[in-house]
């Protein structure tokens, strides 16, 4: 399990879904890519955005907060054709740096860039946050009024509401085993009757758990991530190891009306405003 | 009685269109529509254009309507289909009970009443001059000025739906719990379940296009709220209903409509 701080344990759970997601840990250059799945780095720094710290500001209470993520979604990969000039119709300037220390135009000028930019589309993540309770209390204000725009990864990656879940008083690995399925009704549905197929289920039959991988810290974890942050700042962005332990969790699918499964429904399900239905055809 | 009519409105024909771009225009045409005289009853409408190509009108009228003007000069009159429906509204106004919930639309005007703006306007400075000139006794007659944030709007809806007789619940991913915490103190920031699903500034002259520069403008600011409620005061709740919420409810604000709670929230 993952380091456990000596305070009361509790679990802040964020549900990140959205259009577009990006989770890079490794992009440089013109190459963004994206991890399949969120990145420590992306959920500390969303919620740092939501504490309203600047880049410069120090994340280390932040950084020392376990991490779990589960995928209720994987989505897919789209790639982004992307280009960059400058509008003014200049040159872009080249890395080096002339005896002023201003930056030089390309020659011969090059006027447009062509960066690859990667993204998960239509994604579902469960992240839980373990850490001390009032550390979470006070995040957990904070992304419910968040200083800055969130963001999944990357700034023109809006998320989609409830992103909050709340609190629990558990451990990650329970919150993650005992939290309902969070797709939309439509991807519920799919899963059951491609269930009901497989398993010459009647018609009615729901499933009662789907399996979801997991990935959560853990000290003698196989894999290593390089996605710890130790600074935001532009110019001493760094970043920790930490290991990481890879795993499938059987989850409740949280359809309506079933014993145990008394939860909220997923946002997408409302429908549009029909003033004449309530009057009787 | 009480009625409820939808009529379909054509975006493509002239009349349609200047009946979707003024609510001046919408506000007379909606008003020749009842059989009584043109101040006989509180005549609420709304335009709804959830898909923008099929926009649809909304009416509640005490006296039974009849939407043909409409029909055959902003519809499709030879078309397949009901071009304007009429229903009774009371089986809805029997069904409005203490803690009974549903999903409700509002389009309304939220505004703030002072008698200081900050920055007066050539026409509220002259307002101000004549009643510092007149010397009256009694206090003059402040200036409704329309909330532009949606913060703000939001709170303005907020802080009134008590006296609506309704209340906002909390949302729907917010555990159970935390109702107890807004029924103790309404100031909590717990999140409704509410959302503006549309903010429009809406500037339009009283008179005619043809002899419209330099006459009366009107200028409202409206927002489109949309959610759950919860009935806390029948008697108050269907007064509201029937007699609408806020300011400008002869440009299709304050009419408020209630359907079924979306699948799956209880």
């Amino acid at each position: 399990m993952a380091t456990t701080p000596p305070r009361a344990e509790a679990v802040l759970l964020l549900r990140l879904a959205g259009p577009l997601q990006a989770w890079g840990d490794r992009s440089t250059f013109n190459r963004r890519e994206t991890r399949p799945t969120p990145t420590k780095s992306g959920v500390i720094g969303l919620l740092a955005a939501a504490a309203g710290r600047a880049r410069q500001d120090p994340v280390d209470d932040l950084s020392h907060l376990g991490l779990g993520i589960r995928v209720d979604q994987p989505g897919s990969l789209l790639r982004d054709y992307h280009t960059v000039s400058d509008y003014r119709g200049t040159p872009l300037p080249q890395a080096g740096v002339s005896a002023k220390g201003i930056q030089k135009p390309t020659s011969p000028a090059k006027h447009t860039h062509v960066t690859t930019r990667y993204y998960l589309q239509d994604a579902v993540f469960l992240a839980a946050v373990a850490g001390p309770g009032e550390l979470l209390d006070g995040l957990q204000h904070a992304v419910r009024n968040p200083a800055f725009p969130l963001a999944l990864g990357r700034r023109s990656c809006p998320p989609t509401q409830p992103l909050c879940l709340g609190i629990r008083d558990t451990d990650t690995e329970t919150a993650l085993r005992e939290t309902p399925w969070q797709v939309s009704r439509q991807a519920r549905e799919r899963y059951a009757a491609r269930w009901r197929r497989e398993h010459g289920a009647a018609r009615s039959a729901v499933p009662a758990t789907v399996p979801c991988p997991v990935t959560l810290d853990d000290p003698e974890g196989p894999d290593v991530l390089n996605d710890v942050p130790l600074s935001f700042d532009p110019l001493r962005r760094s970043f920790a190891d930490r290991r990481v332990r890879h795993d499938w969790f059987s989850v409740p699918t949280g359809f309506p009306g079933r014993p145990g499964s008394g939860t909220p429904d997923s946002p997408e399900d409302a429908t549009g405003h029909d003033p004449f239905a309530l009057l009787g055809w | 009685m009480t009625y409820l009519s939808r009529i379909r409105i054509n975006p493509l024909r002239a009349m349609g269109r200047t009946l979707l771009a003024s609510p001046r225009a919408m506000h007379g045409a909606v008003a020749g529509g009842i059989p009584g005289g043109p101040d006989s009853e509180r005549v609420l409408w709304r335009l709804d254009a959830d898909n923008p190509h099929r926009p649809h009108l909304f009416v509640l009228t005490r006296s039974k309507p009849d939407w043909t003007h409409i029909v055959e000069s902003a519809g499709w009159p030879d078309a397949d289909g009901e071009h304007a429906a009429v229903r009774d509204y009371t089986s809805l106004l029997e069904r409005i009970a203490l803690g009974r919930e549903f999903a409700f639309r509002l389009t309304a005007n939220p505004v703030q009443n002072t008698l200081k703006p900050l920055r007066a306007t050539p026409e509220q400075q002259r307002r101000l001059d004549a009643a510092a000139a007149s010397e009256q006794t009694t206090r003059p007659r402040g200036f409704r000025i329309g909330h532009r944030t949606a913060n703000a709007q939001l709170r303005w809806f907020l802080e009134r739906t008590e006296r609506w007789g309704f209340t906002v619940p909390p949302a729907r991913h917010v555990p159970p719990g935390s109702e107890e915490d807004i029924a103790t103190s309404p100031e909590t920031d717990v999140p409704r379940d509410l959302r503006i699903t549309e903010r429009r500034r809406h500037s339009f002259t009283k008179k005619e296009e043809r002899s419209a520069r330099g006459g009366p403008r009107v200028t409202l600011t409206t927002a489109t709220f949309e959610g759950r409620l919860r009935v806390t005061n029948p008697a108050l709740f269907t007064d509201r209903l029937l007699n609408g919420i806020g300011p400008a409810k002869a440009y299709g604000c304050g009419l408020l409509t209630l359907a079924p709670l979306p699948e799956g929230s209880r």
